[in-house]
């Protein structure tokens, strides 16, 4: 497939006990870029990035990550070339403090990627800066939304896997959050982000696939989707 | 003076505290990270124990004399470490070799299989320091006394009460002061989301399970100047520390510490309490030192389900396989099922008494298996503790013939009377858990009967029994006896099968498979539960009862931990969702067992291997597995 591309999923089939969830999906995401994975409520989204980390195993398919076949690896092998995962339920550990939960998600720095330390992410991220101690449960969801991903970046990933981080914000978090991916692509994180929101998608995205009942439906840049009032009308209109 | 007293009995409880937190923490912090109850916990600590007294023995002296006054402690105490160390790295090969193979296995499979290494530990043990009580050395330095308030205090045991708070505070160092430590707070909260951020879980596990298994070796080895050395340690031990661990929550190591304070010390102040009499029979207190705990436990379970300071599990978000529907044996199984039982009954014809005792045992045991199998397969609530209400059975016989000698009848009418009145009791408790903790409430539940009967000697007989309990003239012939008890154990199993398959067994299914939904439509799912628990109580006890006349006798063991766990083996090997598997694991484990006993001395060993295989193998069980291949058999035939 592309040359450069720094995830490459091909054919990936994926089961949950019987029920078939996704059928053929393929990507390609290249390094730097940010693309997005839109669809609607149980179109797959997140089973597609659960499959890519390694925390469900595909039936079929191939996940090549920088090179390296990936498919079926455990999650923390997975985790340790470089690859971040944000879930969209967040999963703050409650009981550690900020800091904690940046601790438990620290990595050695990794040539070819952005690296990041607390002080460094509570600039992007200044709502965490004020709370070091407090404990994850104590948070309110921004926060967390917040912490998630920067506990994510603290493995200094190549590429992380956002699923939904505009769930359940407020709109001026919303903003706040899509300044923060921008501030990512430029530090040259490469970002594969999930969303029914296309009008966050749109600030942040350069590309989008979108999927529906596990099938990739329709790629193209974002602009490109913008002007296609029949797919987003067909795909994602609820 | 009783103000001296009670001040002595409180230190005494801090000392006995320490051991127990050392253990219990230990238990606590395997269970947070891997989800596993480790039964073998208690072989740790008499694991702990025995390696310190060959290594304080086997350390030359002289070698240690040119540290000068030094010497014997740092030899001693060297002991002591190195003994923790030893028992942590056994603990780390168990992990490898057994629980890594069985962490997505379903939770009652994990405690079985703990539950082999205990036995393989025993008659390890057995095997290498020989079947007599050992006595360690005493502590150097430490050997006198101090006087405080004109009583004579251990120093020893200073040291003891110190001890244990000291643990405490390393052990919350390690777990806010270093990297390892958050990362298994973490690994508590959420493993797989520690897994994704790119923590190698089996590292953690491993580390977790050495840590783990040196605090209980290190519990043990510091009994040394204390105790003599026995093979009893592991259970006694283990059943205080399922209490103290649910009591303080499991996972959490500062109410593992609150927990053993308060276990500890009120069974301490038991032992001042004065005896008191009823109905003619005096009971002391100072006997019964394991109800209070037990009262302590459920009372505590009932205020806060998850203990003083744990916290309900999150779910361990892993995608599992749904409960299988309990399924009908095709015709064709049936059919050869009745032909088994017919040959079942000429068998007196064709064998002599041996054999026809042996197959009058596997009756009966069939019918305490589909009890138990009774809650656990439609019930869902998987009992550690059956062996209670087989054993209440069983006494009530007993003590039917010692204080009224009254005829079989009688006493095999008392059995399921006193056994369902035990199950109505200690049901009501039960039924308000689920999963692990539930499993424990019921072993420690058994662990009381235990303790009473083989505590009040006046009532019971403790250790020695009740002897004599012999059928009716008539039924003394053991064929005879035989027909009567195959004939009660599949009257018995048949009305089970009924119930199961009446509305009260689809209620039962409801509750288990989807409580809210099955209150919605009306089904008082506790109530349901807490019938179905004494039920199967109840039948239990009608099996214990004909155990008793089968034997002529009643102990205590008939209660005890191994009891229990040879029971869940019988269902689990014949498979709990099938209705004919408890028949199944019924003949093949009794008769396995008895095979074992008479092959070799250390069939506890053999014993042990078999259940960790099985439960590697088939984890559907041996009649799920058996019915499963017939089906796809016939199948591929037609
Ligand atoms: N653990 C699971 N077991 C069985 N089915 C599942 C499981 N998780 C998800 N599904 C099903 O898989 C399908 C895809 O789910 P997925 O979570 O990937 O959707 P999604 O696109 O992320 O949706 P959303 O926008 O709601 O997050 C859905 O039909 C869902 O019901
Ligand atoms: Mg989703």
């Amino acid at each position: 497939m592309d040359e450069a591309a720094l995830l490459d999923v091909a054919g990936l089939d994926t089961y949950y006990g019987r029920a078939h969830i996704l059928a053929g999906v393929e990507l390609a995401i290249r390094r730097g870029e940010v693309v997005v994975l839109l669809g609607r409520n149980g179109a797959g989204k997140s089973t597609t990035m659960k499959s890519v980390m390694g925390l469900v195993r595909p039936a079929a398919g191939r996940i090549e990550f920088d090179g390296a076949d990936i498919t079926g690896a455990p999650p923390h092998q997975v985790a340790r070339r470089g690859l971040g995962y944000v879930p969209e339920d967040r999963r703050i550990f409650s009981d550690l403090s900020v800091m904690e939960n940046l601790e438990v998600g620290r990595q050695r720095p990794r040539e070819g990627a952005p690296s990041w330390s607390p002080e460094k992410l509570f600039e992007i991220f200044p709502n965490l800066a004020a709370m070091r101690a407090r404990p994850g449960g104590r948070m309110s969801g921004g926060e967390q939304q917040m912490l998630t991903i920067a506990r994510t970046l603290m493995g200094n990933p190549r590429l992380i896997l956002l699923d939904e981080p505009s769930e359940g914000l407020a709109p001026v978090i919303v903003e706040q959050m899509a300044k923060a991916i921008i501030r990512l692509k430029s530090e040259g994180l490469t970002v594969l982000l999930s969303e029914q929101n296309l009008h966050f998608a749109r600030l942040v995205s350069d590309r989008a696939y979108i999927i529906e009942k596990g099938r990739i439906r329709y790629q193209g840049t974002i602009a490109a989707l913008m002007a296609d009032e029949a797919v987003r009308a067909q795909y994602l209109s609820v | 003076m009783v103000v001296n007293s009670l001040v002595i009995q409180l230190l005494n409880g801090l000392a006995s505290a320490s051991a127990l937190f050392l253990v219990a923490s230990g238990l606590s912090i395997i269970f947070g990270v891997t989800r596993i109850v480790n039964f073998a916990h208690g072989s740790f600590y008499m694991l702990g124990a025995y390696v310190a007294f060959s290594i304080t023995r086997a350390l030359p002296v002289e070698a240690f004399d040119v540290l000068g006054e030094l010497g014997p402690h740092v030899r001693f105490w060297g002991g002591i470490a190195t003994a923790a160390l030893v028992v942590g790295l056994v603990g780390i090969a168990i992990e490898i070799a057994v629980l890594r193979r069985i962490y997505h296995a379903p939770e009652l499979f994990q405690l079985l299989a703990t539950f082999g290494i205990v036995l393989i530990v025993q008659d390890a043990t057995l095997a290498i320091w020989g079947p007599e009580n050992l006595v360690g050395p005493r502590a150097p330095g430490l050997r006198g006394a101090v006087y405080i308030l004109d009583q004579r205090f251990p120093q020893y045991e200073l040291l003891l009460i110190a001890i244990g708070p000291a643990m405490l505070g390393l052990l919350w160092l390690l777990f806010h002061r270093t990297r390892w430590g958050t990362l298994v707070r973490a690994a508590t909260l959420d493993r797989e989301m520690v897994a994704a951020l790119g923590v190698d879980q089996r590292k953690l596990f491993t580390g977790v399970f050495l840590l783990g298994a040196a605090l209980a070796g290190l519990g043990g080895a510091l009994q040394l100047p204390r105790e003599t050395l026995n093979l009893q340690m592991d259970l006694s031990i283990i059943a205080d520390v399922f209490v103290v661990t649910v009591v303080g929550g499991m996972g959490s190591v500062v109410g593992a510490y609150l927990a053993a304070l308060l276990i500890a010390e009120l069974q301490a102040l038991m032992l001042l309490a004065p005896p008191f009499t009823i109905a003619g029979i005096e009971i002391a207190f100072a006997k019964l030192t394991l109800i209070p705990s037990f009262l302590v436990m459920a009372a505590v379970l009932i205020v806060r389900p998850y203990g003083l300071l744990g916290r309900p599990q999150a779910a361990a978000r892993v995608a599992g396989a749904a409960e299988p529907v309990l399924r009908l044996a095709t015709p064709e199984l049936t059919r050869i099922g009745l032909a088994a039982l017919a040959a079942l009954a000429l068998l007196p014809l064709a064998f002599g008494d041996y054999t026809v005792a042996v197959a009058t045992e596997i009756a009966i045991f069939v019918l305490f298996t589909a009890s138990l199998h009774f809650i656990m397969g439609p019930g869902g609530m998987a009992s550690f503790g059956h062996a209670a209400y087989f054993g209440l059975g069983a006494y009530a016989c007993g003590l039917a013939v010692k204080y009224w000698a009254a005829p079989m009848g009688v006493g095999l009418a008392f059995a399921p009377v006193l056994a369902g009145l035990g199950g109505l009791l200690f049901g009501w408790f039960t039924v308000r858990l689920s999963g692990v903790y539930l499993a424990m409430l019921t072993l420690a539940f058994a662990q009381i009967v235990w303790s009473i009967v083989f505590q009040s000697d006046a009532l019971t007989g403790g250790d020695n029994g009740i002897r004599g309990v012999w059928p009716d003239e008539w039924a003394r012939d053991k064929a005879v006896y035989y027909a009567l008890a195959v004939a009660l154990c599949i009257a018995g199993t048949l009305l089970l099968r009924r119930i199961i398959y009446a509305p009260f067994g689809y209620a039962l299914r409801a509750g288990r498979d989807s409580p809210l939904r099955a209150e919605a439509i009306g089904i008082d799912v506790r109530r349901v539960q807490w019938i179905a628990f004494a039920v199967s109580a109840l039948f239990a006890g009608i099996a214990g009862g004909l155990f008793a006349y089968l034997k002529g006798s009643v102990f205590p063991t008939y209660v005890s931990i191994p009891k229990s766990v040879d029971a869940l083996v019988r269902v689990l090997l014949g498979g709990v969702q099938t209705v004919s598997g408890p028949i199944v694991g019924a003949i093949v484990f009794t008769g396995l067992e008895e095979q074992l006993a008479r092959a070799t001395e250390y069939w506890r060993a053999v014993l042990g291997v078999v259940i960790i295989l099985l439960v590697l193998a088939f984890p559907e069980g041996l009649a799920g597995f058996a019915q499963r291949r017939w089906e796809r058999w016939r199948g591929g035939g037609e």
